[in-house]
């Protein structure tokens, strides 16, 4: 058996407030194994932004226990570049802000730059750049500092539908050729079905698991699982189990 | 150049535009002339006594005046220095002090009435206090600079800095950024297009704060004579350092605004 990277174990968070308090998870309990790619879908509110801060160390338990045995790397709805730096120096940041940026650190994320498309863009800043563009930098940015697992924050939902459909592809594509362990949250069913290994479906809030399903598509190109016959029926189960 | 490419329509609109800018230029000169010109006119011909308003030609007689005796340039200097010490030293010290309160909520928290109160406090009350503790000399006069200007600096600056967007900061944070990080990498850079909006109403409070000091205690500069010329009733000399203070507040501003678009560009462009 491959070994679980990230681990929650009974996790409850509560939020506090001047107006009062919010449980935000209550038992929330999976772990996410090395190399697998997890999506986590729940309805709008239910904890899943809590959930990837609690991951990245950002905010701790008020019980229970979460885990992780490697380095993260955090991907946001939006891209979040700096719009005062180059892409280069966007992508860089990591590696400045954790103070390992060597000539090989800076080569390796540079590669990374140009093999997936942004070769010509690296001194362009990034209002020079589309919303599709945009977020392949970020992502490449994340990737940067070469972290053991990706915590994915709907990194699409802003994006136009068709953009959208080619970066799930990109960043699918880059994230398996790097194999890196992933944790995706969005609330599109199409969008985790179509790139995880498993899903794991949330209740409403105080968040935890409802549901756990391991896809088992052979492929792992977005666009040909979406043509895939068991696509619609994972669907149709997720969106069931969605809108209990 | 690149003109040769553009639609036959985009290069009406272009002309257009341009046209309607050198109106805008012309009309603004225009009104300028027609000022002056009628200010002189209405001296001449007696509709106005040119010793109670003076006029442009008294005003340029002035300045020869003063730079024949050797003063113009004296006057000029003894308030532009005293107005740049103090904007600089408050745009200084407010940022140090902005970047203080940033760092420490507590701290923030605790000064917030202070700070709210001192905004409030019309600072040519300190007028009196001022004079004792730094006598009657530049000194007081860079002071109120300071107090009229620093408040807002502040002010600004602090709503600037707390006002960074929360998912970068979070980012940061998930890369493990600390607080000097932090500062350096975002707070900073993302606060330069307020920094400058704010370095704008500085210039003005600067101005409000050297003249003010001078009205109270000085023997020289700019306001100075406005308030000597007063006393005396030479209303040439009131008028030729007003437009003189006219136009070093406008070059100031222009400065700043130059600078900006020099180095916010480079930014983001
Ligand atoms: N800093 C905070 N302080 C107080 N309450 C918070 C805070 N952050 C989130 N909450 C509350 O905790 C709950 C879960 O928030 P969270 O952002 O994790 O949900 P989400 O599933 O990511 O929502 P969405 O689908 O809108 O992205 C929400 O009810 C929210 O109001
Ligand atoms: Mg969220």
């Amino acid at each position: 058996m491959k070994e679980k990277i990230l681990t929650f174990d009974d996790v409850k968070l509560i939020y506090h407030t001047a107006r009062g308090e919010t449980v935000a998870t209550e038992h929330l309990s999976f772990s996410v194994e090395e190399g697998e790619f997890v999506a986590i879908i729940g309805p709008s509110g239910c904890g899943k932004s809590t959930l990837l801060s609690l991951a990245a160390g950002l905010l701790s338990p008020s019980e229970g226990s979460v885990r992780c045995l490697g380095s993260i790397g955090y991907m946001l709805q939006r891209d979040e570049l700096f719009l005062w730096r180059t892409i280069e120096k966007n992508i860089f940041l990591p590696l400045e802000i954790k103070k390992i940026g060597s000539e090989e650190t800076r080569k390796r994320a540079r590669e990374l730059a140009i093999k997936y498309g942004l070769g010509d863009f690296l001194d362009s800043y990034p209002s020079q750049l589309s919303g599709g563009m945009r977020q392949r930098a970020a992502l490449i940015r994340t990737l940067a500092a070469e972290p053991d697992v990706l915590l994915l924050d709907e990194p699409f939902s802003a994006l136009d539908y068709q953009t959208r459909l080619n970066v799930t592809k990109d960043v699918s594509d880059i994230i398996r050729s790097e194999g890196k362990t992933a944790l995706l949250i969005t609330h599109d069913i199409s969008e985790a079905i179509s790139l995880a290994d498993r899903v794991i479906v949330l209740t409403a809030r105080p968040a935890h698991v409802a549901h756990t399903h391991i896809l088992g598509f052979s492929e792992t190109d977005p666009l040909r699982r979406r043509e895939n016959q068991q696509f619609s029926g994972w669907f149709e189960l997720l969106w069931k189990e969605l809108n209990v | 150049m690149k003109n040769l490419t553009f639609s036959e329509e985009h290069r009406h609109w272009l002309t257009k535009r341009r046209r309607s800018s050198a109106l805008v230029w012309g009309l603004r000169i225009g009104l300028l002339v027609l000022l002056l010109l009628f200010w002189e006119l209405s001296t001449r011909f007696g509709w106005a006594d040119a010793f109670l308003v003076s006029s442009p030609s008294r005003m340029i007689a002035t300045v020869g005046t003063l730079y024949r005796e050797g003063t113009l340039f004296y006057h000029i200097g003894v308030t532009l220095l005293e107005t740049v010490i103090g904007f600089a030293a408050a745009v200084i010290l407010g940022c140090a002090a902005a970047l203080l309160l940033w760092w420490s909520d507590l701290l923030r928290r605790v000064l917030e009435p202070y700070i709210v109160v001192l905004n409030a406090l019309p600072k040519i009350a300190l007028g009196p206090l001022i004079i004792i503790w730094c006598g009657t000399g530049s000194k007081a006069i860079v002071f109120m600079t300071v107090i009229v200007g620093i408040i807002i600096v502040i002010m600004q600056m602090l709503t600037a800095f707390l006002a960074t967007d929360k998912n970068k900061l979070l980012l940061l944070r998930s890369m493990g950024a600390n607080k000097f990080q932090i500062l350096k990498k975002l707070i900073i850079p993302s606060s330069l297009a307020s920094f400058f909006s704010m370095l704008k109403v500085a210039v003005g409070m600067s101005w409000i704060g050297s003249i003010m000091g001078e009205y109270i205690v000085s023997r020289a500069g700019l306001g100075y004579l406005i308030v000597y010329g007063g006393q005396v009733f030479k209303l040439d000399l009131v008028m030729t350092a007003t437009v003189i203070l006219c136009l070093l507040a406008a070059a100031m501003y222009f400065f700043v605004a130059l600078l900006e678009k020099i180095l916010v560009k480079n930014a983001d462009s």
